[in-house]
């Protein structure tokens, strides 16, 4: 768990990698080809960080005929919340929204 | 370029299904493959990891399901269209599904779509992926959005016996 945690930490701590992650969310199942165009770089260096987020469970390919599609996988990032985010955000927006329901009630 | 006989923009940030109407969502789980099998046809494990639904089925080839917490709410129904569990003599397993999402009218507009379980053994491991795909042009992000949470739950299940507890994943459990 915390072996695949640091390899999506790592993953996400350069930005052309955070920019791939995002043109998939806008825009999911891109070829390499495709991808290329979303980042100013060489095909050979958009290859090695989709290699990097391939290895950290962020982007998934799937074969469609004899194209290669990636696909921008979610659940790693979801296992983050679950396993940090929530125990530090939670408590605080539960009671913002105590908060909320006390001043609408008087 | 893949959008370019389309002219509408199709992106999760739009709550618009992805190009190619397919979402991927995969998980590596330390479990057997029949544990992981069991957890998704078990009503009972389910249900845990399920925001408490329920998921009914004898999983023969071309059986129906449905998906419900009774009394409360329909979420799914829909076929199984293929039923592999894993076996000792093969590890993978394949359950493919046709996927009617009930949960509100917006959502049953949205048509049938089909989910696909795959199940790959890794060492000492398991790959599983979900795959829902033939999604409809403008899918509400709604249909497919849950997934993270459900096999983050399914995740947390196995591998500790314990349940999910952040805002949302027992959202049917208090009953």
């Amino acid at each position: 768990m915390e072996a695949a945690a640091d390899l999506v930490f790592k993953a996400l701590a350069d930005h052309t990698r955070r920019d791939l992650l995002d043109a998939l969310y806008a825009h999911d199942g891109q070829t390499l080809t495709a991808l290329e165009e979303r980042v100013p770089m060489t095909r050979f260096g958009v290859m090695k960080h989709l290699k990097v987020l391939e290895e950290a469970g962020l982007v998934v390919t799937r074969k469609r005929g004899r194209e290669k599609l990636h696909f921008l996988n979610p659940v790693p990032i979801r296992l983050i919340h679950d396993r940090w985010v929530s125990k530090y955000a939670e408590p605080w927006a539960a009671s913002l929204s105590a908060l909320k329901a006390d001043l609408e009630e008087s | 370029m893949t959008t370019q006989n389309t002219t509408q923009t199709v992106s999760f940030a739009d709550g618009t299904a992805p190009v190619g109407d397919t979402a991927v969502f995969e998980i590596f789980i330390k479990a057997t493959a029949e544990r992981v099998w069991a957890a998704i046809t078990d009503p009972e494990q389910r249900a845990k990891y399920s925001f408490g639904v329920q998921t009914h089925s004898d999983w023969t080839p071309g059986s129906s399901y449905t998906a419900s917490v009774p009394g409360v709410v329909d979420i799914a129904s829909g076929e199984n269209v293929v039923v592999e569990p894993p076996t000792a003599d093969n590890q993978r397993g394949l359950l493919v599904q046709t996927f009617n999402a009930l949960w509100s009218d917006e959502i049953r507009a949205q048509g049938t779509t089909r989910v696909t379980w795959e199940i790959e053994p890794v060492g000492d491991s398991c790959r599983l992926t979900v795959v829902h795909d033939q999604l409809p042009p403008t899918a509400n992000a709604e249909l497919y959005g849950g997934w993270p949470m459900i096999l983050s739950g399914l995740k947390t299940l196995l591998e500790t016996g314990e349940l999910l507890t952040t805002p949302g994943s027992l959202m049917y459990q208090g009953g």
